[in-house]
């Protein structure tokens, strides 16, 4: 064997092990932040400590392969009310987290389809009822698990239930209409940041091709500050930016931290999206507003903006 | 005016009789065959490779070709079977039947333990389908049995003769994109009249898993019995006693139809588990819905059309589908099959054929959208699945087949 190759050799070993030891800093790394990857979570898969819920949209994907381990949380039925338009009650929270086995000392990771969407939701219903830190979203979500080939499984997992006591809700993290409303008149400092799509917030259309939700007037709330959702997601992988490029993003449509913010979308669910990156991956105040357009949209004697001058779908 | 116009692919005695004589189909269709299977490989790989979600998608068609092979074989066509139970008393094509409907529901019953472990929530069991229960179905029923007593066949088995070249089953899809179109522009006042206040019944909700199996299995078990005390099987032919090549018995010989049921049983358990419950009218359903609201034919919307369980009909942008790739796999292997056991046997349509097609298939695809799906979506995944749909839509199915077959005798427009 030559000198040269026995360099090489050394060399390679050398970058292996330090490619080795940044791996394992990034799993570290994830598992204190809110985000964990696709990676850590599948070596902490059979960790007693860890429990994994899946909130997807679409019925049947999490019964035709979810990720081993994993309990299935039903967005439209668990995790809200069904009649009055409201997120799940305390006592149906309390009982929903028991029955999942989750309390303060468990580390959740929440994932689903369509961009984590969902799961974004249910991070923020955790939130309110007193789970924060514990409470994680898997980066990628289910597109990325799937991208990845990582294993699936279609059987059931039985979990001891816990004695978890739901928190008192935390109003900081929602907004109401009042709230809202105070934005725009003036009354509050914080910035309304609408991540729906640009023509969604300039009036052109009302609601994204598919949805029947619908409100009345097209446009958005005044004062409002557009960033899309999926701005924040490298499109390839659904995984969300670094931090320093969240950080530009928002920054240049004046979000900065500095000022509490609300998120609002058409019925808050991408916003929770977005609420998840600036309250968890950026630390900032944030508020969301789960009536959003479907709610704002729609009150009788409210102010919108409509650059696009669509009055009710005609012109 | 006859239908029974597919050299014996309608007529399960006359079927069995050639089968006695199968064995020597020509060179020709056998090269052929192989090339047909060649293009179902070549497709299957390229899906594979080149589709979006590949794994879906490329299933679909495989599953497909595993349908249409094994109705192929089995010539599992409800229509015939019935007709061969009120001509000859003949009970096996119907206990073909049975065998899949138990199958299924066993397989089904053994999926929904691990899906939803406790089924006497106000929950459903994901993607199956358990549709409302009410005057609406049961007329659906009546329509699509009057449709397949008129065409010939019902939506499944016109896609496996199309590829044994009948001439009739072009027509009756064709007629059932009219069907469905005509479907779509009666649904909202059906819905608002009736459908809408329909109970969704699922039996396991009320008896259990346990309970809801036995009980289906009881009354399968049951009908089997008198299928085989009431009814005079026919005399074993010449060839069901020769000795049995296994090529033969599996590429030119007609496969028993509890065979084909064992086979079609397994073949929805699978589809459930991994895709979606078996259907064949949710890509013709969608596509001629794109057609209608293309050229504005449609109510701005179909109230709760898309909310319920069933063959759905909601519009795809996608060029491939899931369920149009599941069809055309039926009709490529159903051709190939064909064409190995010499049972291609392309006709020129005349008049009546068209005709027949046209009316009958209109029926069937009215039918299926009322009734949310076919022989296949609504009465074997439906039963399957502990749906009391699927039992209300099979009497209206038996009923409306008998009364317009009789109907269609005695006026002498139907054989």
């Amino acid at each position: 064997m030559s000198v040269i190759s026995l360099l090489r050799r050394g060399a390679l070993a050398l970058a292996a092990g330090l490619a080795a030891g940044l791996l394992a800093s990034t799993a570290a790394f994830a598992q204190s932040g809110p985000l964990v990857t696709t990676e850590w979570l599948e070596k902490n898969l059979s960790d007693p400590k860890v429990r994994i819920v899946e909130v997807s949209v679409e019925p049947g994907v999490y019964e035709r392969g979810h990720i081993p381990g994993a309990q299935n949380v039903v967005w439209h039925t668990d995790l809200v009310e069904t009649v009055s338009r409201d997120i799940a009650s305390p006592e149906k929270f309390q009982a929903l987290a028991r029955k999942l086995g989750v309390d303060k000392d468990t580390t959740v990771v929440l994932y689903g389809d369509s961009n984590n969407w969902f799961a974004a939701w249910g991070a923020w219903v955790f939130d309110i009822y007193g789970l924060r830190d514990n409470v994680k979203l898997l980066d990628g979500g289910r597109k990325k698990w799937e991208l990845e080939k990582r294993p699936v499984a279609t059987n059931p997992v039985a979990v001891k239930a816990s004695a978890f006591t739901v928190a008192e809700p935390n109003r900081k993290l929602r907004a109401r209409l009042t709230d809202v409303v105070a934005t725009v008149e003036k009354k509050s400092d914080a910035r309304i940041l609408d991540i729906r799509s640009p023509d969604e917030f300039s009036g052109k259309i009302i609601a994204p091709a598919g949805f029947q939700e619908l409100a009345l007037r097209a446009g958005h709330i005044p004062g409002s500050v557009n960033v899309a959702w999926a701005r924040a997601v490298n499109q390839a992988d659904g995984t969300i930016k670094p931090v320093e490029e969240l950080k530009k993003l928002y920054a240049e449509a004046g979000i900065d931290g500095s000022k509490p913010v609300i998120t609002t979308c058409r019925i808050g669910e991408r916003s929770s999206h977005t609420w998840f990156i600036l309250s968890r991956v950026l630390g900032y105040q944030v508020a969301n507003y789960d009536g959003s357009w479907t709610e704002y949209g729609n009150v009788v004697g409210l102010p919108i903006s409509n650059p696009a001058g669509t009055v009710w779908t005609g012109k | 005016m006859s239908i029974s116009d597919d050299g014996g692919a309608l007529d399960y005695e006359q079927a069995r009789r050639q089968a006695g004589a199968a064995g020597h189909s020509p060179p020709l269709c056998l090269v052929l065959s192989a090339c047909v299977v060649a293009a179902i490989a070549l497709a299957i790989y390229l899906v594979g490779r080149h589709a979006e979600p590949a794994t879906q998608l490329q299933l679909s068609l495989i599953l497909g070709v595993a349908f249409g092979f094994v109705l192929q074989r089995s010539r599992f066509c409800f229509f015939c079977i019935w007709k061969d139970w009120l001509d000859r008393r003949d009970p096996q094509g119907l206990l073909g039947i049975v065998a899949a409907l138990a199958v299924g529901l066993v397989g089904y019953t053994l999926i929904y333990g691990a899906w939803l472990p406790d089924p006497s929530g106000t929950r459903l069991p994901p993607t199956a389908h358990i549709g409302p229960v009410g005057p609406a179905l049961l007329l659906a029923g009546l329509a699509f049995g009057a449709g397949m007593a008129i065409s010939g066949s019902c939506i499944s088995a016109h896609l496996y003769r199309l590829g044994e070249g009948s001439p009739t089953s072009p027509f009756a899809l064709i007629g059932a994109v009219g069907g469905f179109i005509l479907g779509f522009l009666s649904w909202n006042p059906l819905y608002l009249g009736t459908i809408s206040e329909s109970p969704v019944l699922w039996l396991p909700r009320q008896l259990g898993y346990g309970g809801a199996l036995l009980a289906g299995l009881f009354v399968l078990g049951g009908l089997a019995w008198w299928l085989l005390r009431a009814g005079r099987p026919a005399p074993a032919t010449a060839a069901q006693h020769a000795a049995t090549d296994p090529l033969a018995a599996i590429f030119l010989r007609r496969w028993p139809a509890w065979l084909g049921g064992l086979f079609v049983g397994l073949i929805g358990i699978a589809a459930y588990l991994r895709l979606s419950p078996l259907g064949v009218t949710a890509e013709i359903g969608s596509r001629s819905r794109q057609l209608a609201a293309h050229f504005e034919l449609l109510p701005s919307r179909l109230e709760g059309l898309d909310s319920f369980r069933g063959c759905a009909t909601a519009i795809r942008d996608a060029l491939l589908t899931p369920n149009g790739l599941f069809i055309a796999g039926i009709v490529a292997s159903a051709f190939a099959a064909a064409l190995a056991a010499g049972e291609f046997k392309p006709k020129r349509p005349d008049g009546g054929h068209v005709l027949r097609g046209l009316i009958g298939g209109a029926l069937l695809g009215w039918g299926t959208v009322i009734g949310l799906g076919c022989t296949v979506g609504t009465l074997l995944s439906g039963i399957s699945a502990g749906a009391v749909s699927g039992w209300v839509f099979g009497i209206g199915l038996l009923v409306g087949t008998t009364l317009t077959l009789k109907l269609g005798r005695r006026l002498r427009l139907l054989a």
